[in-house]
């Protein structure tokens, strides 16, 4: 008897430990060609969002923020929304995400961000509302508007810039190489996609203070 | 924009002086709103989002021939920010469009050592405060001696600071003499003495002007010494470069100019070695081809920044000279 309820009070402990031991590391920034980390998204709408869910599906990542420059280009030359519009109608699912801290550049509550969509016409899946920053350090995000690409097995197939006109000129956009869009198409034409990396020009994703 | 503002507070001020009964303090008000409207008319550049950007020349006359030294300087409030020519993570250079008159021409920005902007896991390179981007100015040869041209620049900029950034766009003008050859020192000495007062403000901001060139000039990145030692090594998930400089070297930084070669948020991780030190780089993400050259600008902070452009050993080959020179001394 005295054996057995000894048993538990050494078993917690065990087993707590060896949970924590064989816990992955906690952060686990996208890599091209791996599983793109799981995250659970509340959406300017109040619906919430498993990216786990739309596996099977293309999924793109739009990191987001309203005031900066280099997002204007996109959003006032209506480039961003017609991207959305054309990949959305072809089933893929579209996250744009804003990480700006409350405060910063880019910070926008639901109503607010319903507001822009509206305004905007702007026709992403979801605009997911990440204030702690917790998705787009999961990415490590570090510009808006840098953008992602998951293929339907769940793999990172594309990670940087919008284009490769890394300006702030409306003028710009017209004659870019788009990056997103290239790398959808190879993919559903079942070719490796050529560009899968480049530097995410724009503003620096303007995050809560590091806190530790 | 500010001119006007500077104005209306210019005259607010003065409107106030005439609103007080003593005749004493109106004078005194007056005389100091017209003293600070004056000092501040003077060496003002033209507003850019937090601060102000001014198109100054070395010398107040172009030579045919020769080439002069244009200047953009910024002025910067604290806590803001513009980009060197690769920005790191985030960002952008400043981006210049001249419009000059036949047989001139401008070269590219000579770009001053950055400084690492650090927010967290966002690591940028850029300017605060104070910054002069230097741009020759050619003048061809067949250039005649003419009246006064117009030296036109548009700047787009980013200014940023860590809670936001904001786009800008200055129209720049210079307007300046061209003279079929550069006066010699004689003529202007004697161009000085027969100029009056005024113009010898003129010539104090000339020389303030000159020296200030010359500083940025003298800071500049530079070849490194023929006789420094580099190499670089791919190290797997870093690279390491490696220098033999003949002397302990305790504090190096490395700014990349190709973007996407380095973690540019990775810390750098010196060894300081008796014949110089090594740098270990993190090999950033999105680098998914190898690369035949690491070039950059290497900051040692106690002797000033150069010029890198070194060519990455073979993987396998024998370790370069520099890198046993380096091993054996450790």
């Amino acid at each position: 008897m005295k054996r057995s309820t000894l048993y538990p009070m050494l078993l917690y402990p065990m087993l707590v430990a060896l949970v924590l031991c064989a816990a992955p590391p906690l952060i686990s920034a996208a890599k091209i060609g791996a599983t793109a980390p799981d995250f659970t998204g509340t959406a300017s709408t109040g619906k919430t969002f498993h990216l786990s869910d739309y596996r099977g599906k293309y999924v793109v990542l739009e990191w987001h923020n309203n005031g900066c420059p280099f997002v204007r280009k996109q959003y006032n030359s209506g480039n961003m929304q017609r991207l959305q519009k054309q990949w959305t109608s072809q089933g893929v699912v579209w996250f744009t995400i804003l990480s700006s801290a409350p405060g910063k550049q880019g910070y926008a509550t639901a109503q607010e961000e319903n507001d822009y969509l509206a305004k905007t016409q702007a026709a992403p899946t979801a605009a997911l509302l990440d204030p702690t920053g917790e998705i787009g350090h999961l990415y490590d995000a570090k510009t808006s508007p840098q953008m992602i690409v998951i293929n339907p097995q769940g793999i990172v197939i594309y990670d940087g810039a919008i284009d490769d006109k890394p300006t702030t000129d409306l003028n710009d956009v017209a004659g870019a190489t788009n990056y997103v869009s290239l790398a959808l198409q190879q993919a559903m034409a079942g070719k490796p996609v050529e560009t899968s990396a480049t530097r995410p020009y724009g503003c620096s994703v303007k995050y809560a203070d590091a806190t530790h | 924009m500010r001119n006007a503002l500077r104005d209306g507070l210019c005259i607010e001020t003065k409107m106030q002086g005439r609103s007080t009964s003593s005749v004493f303090y109106r004078a005194l008000t007056c005389g100091a709103a017209l003293l600070l409207c004056m000092a501040s008319a003077h060496a003002e550049g033209t507003p850019i989002p937090h601060g102000t950007l001014e198109l100054i020349a070395r010398n107040q006359w172009i030579a045919a021939g020769h080439t002069l030294d244009l200047g953009l300087r910024f002025q910067l409030e604290k806590g803001w920010h513009i980009y060197w020519i690769n920005p790191g993570d985030s960002g952008g250079p400043p981006r210049v469009e001249w419009q000059l008159p036949a047989g001139l021409a401008a070269g590219s920005i000579e770009w001053p050592a950055p400084r690492r902007l650090e927010t967290g896991s966002i690591v940028d390179y850029g300017y605060e405060d104070r910054v002069l981007l230097i741009v020759p100015l050619h003048a061809a040869a067949s250039l005649a001696a003419q009246q006064p041209v117009r030296l036109g620049a548009e700047v787009k900029l980013l200014v940023c600071s860590r809670e936001m950034c904001i786009p800008g766009k200055a129209e720049l003008s210079l307007t300046l003499p061209i003279k079929s050859q550069p006066p010699a020192a004689d003529a202007q000495n004697l161009d000085a003495r027969n100029h009056d007062a005024r113009n010898h403000d003129a010539r104090n901001h000339d020389a303030r002007n000159d020296e200030l060139f010359t500083a940025t000039r003298r800071a500049l990145p530079h070849p490194a010494p023929g006789n420094w030692r580099f190499s670089v090594a791919d190290a797997n998930d870093s690279f390491v470069l490696s220098a033999n400089l003949g002397h302990r070297i305790t504090q190096a930084v490395f700014f990349p100019l190709a973007e996407s070669q380095i973690e540019n948020a990775a810390p750098q991780k010196l060894l300081s070695v008796a014949t110089g030190f090594r740098l270990t780089l993190r090999k950033s993400d999105r680098l998914l081809k190898p690369i035949a050259r690491l070039k950059g600008v290497l900051v040692l902070s106690a002797e000033g920044s150069y010029l890198m452009d070194v060519p990455l050993s073979k993987p396998g080959a024998a370790r370069s000279k520099a890198a046993t020179v380096l091993e054996s001394t450790q």
